[in-house]
């Protein structure tokens, strides 16, 4: 049994009044890519918030192998979110080395570092380059130099190939299994099973703010007695996709009250509509 | 701090700098904007108002003079005031300033004024018809007043003469004897310490608060809105050090903004006024290092302030329509600040937010240093400064500050 790298112990996130994850319990292990799976709003970005120390956990804990807490050892991470995180007036040396001296680390080897996997991106003469020209792939490419530039031993992806070609979405992809090849653990959050099929050596399904499979696809296709992952998918996911609630928890009572005050009422019928205008 | 959380703090401020520096609409309004601002209201303004009253003083005006009898000089001093005029007869009214039927001729532009004069004995009445929302009609009232002010003082003078009076001593009994300038005691040091303490404080504030908004705003609603702030606080440096990274670099632009607004506004003084108007205040050692202290004290308090509403903010949008009306918060205290008198002031108005900050540097502008005073402000800025700061740590611990509302 490979070691250990990060263990997420009966871990709940709430927000307000919605719970976003309910006792979690995930143990990532070293040379693993792992692939959250999951629907829009399924909790698969707070998960990853949580282990990248962005969030604290409402209750249960989020541990390094050491015992650490993540929120104290974050050079051990490297994190891709889906927003990607790009500083567009910044060149695309200057976003990763922005990144790498916050970790400590003397410019020269983040550059070896960069200047190694920039080969494999294609990236290497768009470096001097402002990311503010750069298209989505370019930009992915990116932050996935600035996430590796430091050496972490944990890499969060999350979407890494939402709105990518199918090119860029290859070598992205390529660049994830050489990873693991050289010991890496990556932990991919996605909600194209196809593509966690491919990537990932283990997948955990997530629907609700639940873990509802863990495991490798030939052990999901098993436990769920199914012949594809969608069907098995489906067939754990039966229940309704909750809409994702998090973002609205934020609005104040007052600006929803506001916001409402000056929303006309929905059309009930096509008449209505005609009436309108 | 520790080594590694300075050399954090560092990078943050630095790349905070560089990136804002790199768009140049930002250069414009934090550099170019308050360097000549100043010099561009106090130098040209004046020179384009020159070029408007040379060409009034150009203008041939046509008036109508109605009368019963008009002096030959006072017709002279008419003429040389490039008026062309007619004489009319006086209508009958009950008073000259009654329009009576020439309203619409002077409201529709058919002659610029109407000046109506009449003799009565000794005494002459007169009065002006003109339209005050034309130029023309304003300016030749103008020139008829004057016209009419040089006769009367001719007037007066010869019937002094004619009463066998000395003129000069009749007119002017009292007057002041050598130079007035020489009867005020205070230093020219100090005199420009005082004109001074009327704006500086003024200046600063206002724009210290309104250079600090775009910044704060991009630095912390912009980051959220953008989405480059979850990949920040995924890196291994404390909210704390994120605060007082980007509080630095706000602090350092907004100080940049403000200092060339100063050096902008002694430039147009320096340029308009003779140098007896304006000099080099006479300030102590002491009194230029409080000077920077409450400058410093404001500065922690405002920016931390507005980074901490700015980050409270879900997107640039509603951080803007926050930050821009709190800049009656400043705003109101500033002007307030500027009709106390400092003579003999209470204490307690060195403990109120804002204004105490406004008025040390008032005071230590004019070389005071009131032992008491300072205590105060130093103190109740210390604490309304550590005040903002926590308050902005606490918008910064905010878990939700990772998203955004856009």
């Amino acid at each position: 049994m490979p070691k250990s790298l990060l263990s997420i112990q009966g871990v709940t996130k709430s927000f307000a009044e919605v719970q976003a994850l309910h006792e979690i319990n995930l143990e990532i292990h070293s040379g693993e890519i792992v692939g959250l799976v999951g629907s829009n709003g399924a909790g698969k970005t707070t998960l990853l918030r949580l282990m990248a120390g962005v969030y604290k956990p409402s209750s249960g804990s989020v541990l390094l192998s050491n015992g650490e807490p993540v929120s104290s050892m974050r050079h051990e991470l490297g994190v891709v979110p889906e927003s990607t995180g790009l500083y567009s007036r910044l060149t695309a040396w200057e976003n990763i080395r922005y990144h790498s001296r916050m970790h400590g680390i003397p410019d020269s080897i983040s550059w070896a570092r960069t200047e190694k996997f920039a080969e494999h991106l294609d990236m290497k003469d768009s470096l001097s380059r402002h990311t503010k020209g750069f298209s989505r792939g370019m930009k992915q490419k990116t932050a996935l130099l600035r996430a590796l530039a430091h050496g972490p031993n944990i890499l969060l992806l999350d979407e890494p190939t939402a709105g990518l070609d199918i090119t860029s979405a290859r070598t992205v992809r390529a660049l994830v299994r050489q990873l693991r090849d050289e010991g890496g653990t990556v932990i991919y959050s996605t909600h194209q099973l196809a593509e966690a099929q491919q990537v990932c050596d283990r997948i955990v399904i997530i629907h609700n703010g639940e873990i509802r499979a863990d495991g490798s696809p030939m052990k999901l296709l098993s436990d769920t007695d199914t012949e594809s992952l969608e069907e098995a998918y489906v067939s754990l996911t039966l229940d309704q996709a909750r809409t994702r609630k998090e973002d609205n928890a934020k609005e104040s009572a007052f600006s929803g009250w506001w916001r409402r005050l000056f929303t006309p009422r929905t059309p009930a019928s096509t008449r209505e509509v005609n009436e309108d205008e | 701090m520790s080594e590694g959380s300075f050399l954090r703090v560092r990078a943050i401020a630095k790349k905070e700098v560089v990136e804002f520096s790199r768009d140049w609409r930002t250069i414009i309004a934090i550099i170019v904007i308050p360097l000549l601002m100043f010099p561009l209201l106090f130098i040209l303004f004046p020179v384009l108002l020159e070029s408007e009253a040379a060409e009034l003083d150009a203008l041939e005006l046509s008036i109508v003079i109605q009368t019963d009898g008009l002096p030959d000089t006072l017709a002279e001093n008419i003429s040389l005031g490039s008026m062309e005029y007619s004489l009319e007869i006086l209508p009958n009214l009950t008073s000259l300033s009654e329009p009576g039927l020439d309203l619409e001729r002077v409201r529709n532009s058919s002659t610029d004024a109407i000046l109506r004069f009449e003799s009565n004995d000794d005494v002459w009445g007169y009065a002006i018809l003109h339209l005050s929302t034309s130029e023309r009609s304003s300016e030749a009232r103008f020139r008829l007043l004057t016209a009419l002010s040089i006769w009367e003082d001719s007037e007066v003078r010869e019937r002094i003469e004619e009463g066998g009076m000395d003129v000069n001593t009749t007119l002017d009994p009292l007057r002041w004897d050598g130079e007035i300038a020489d009867g005020d005691v205070a230093t020219s040091g100090e005199q420009s310490g005082m004109i001074l303490s009327l704006f500086i404080p003024l200046v600063l504030a206002i724009w210290t608060y309104s250079s600090a908004i775009q910044p704060s705003i991009d630095m912390t609603a912009g980051e959220r809105e953008r989405g480059t702030l979850e990949a920040l606080l995924c890196l291994p440096c404390t909210r704390m050090e994120l605060l007082l990274g980007k509080w630095l670099a706000v602090a350092s632009i907004t100080g940049v903004g403000v200092l060339l607004q100063i050096f902008g506004l002694l430039f147009a003084i320096g340029y308009l006024a003779s140098s007896s108007f304006i000099g080099v205040p006479q300030l102590s050692l002491l009194s230029i290092g409080l000077i920077v202290l409450s400058i410093m004290l404001f500065a922690v308090m405002v920016v931390a302030f507005e980074l901490a509403l700015a980050m409270r903010s879900h997107s640039v949008k509603e951080a803007g329509s926050i930050l821009a009306p709190a800049l009656m918060l400043i705003l109101f205290p500033a002007l307030f600040t500027q009709v106390i008198n400092l003579d003999g002031i209470e204490g307690f108005w060195f403990a109120i937010p804002v204004v105490n900050i406004l008025l040390a540097l008032r005071e230590l502008l004019m070389n005071r240093v009131i032992t008491e005073h300072v205590l105060i402000w130093v103190l109740s800025s210390l604490v309304y400064a550590s005040f903002a700061a926590y308050y902005a740590s606490r918008q910064f611990n905010r878990e939700d500050i990772v998203t955004s509302l856009s």
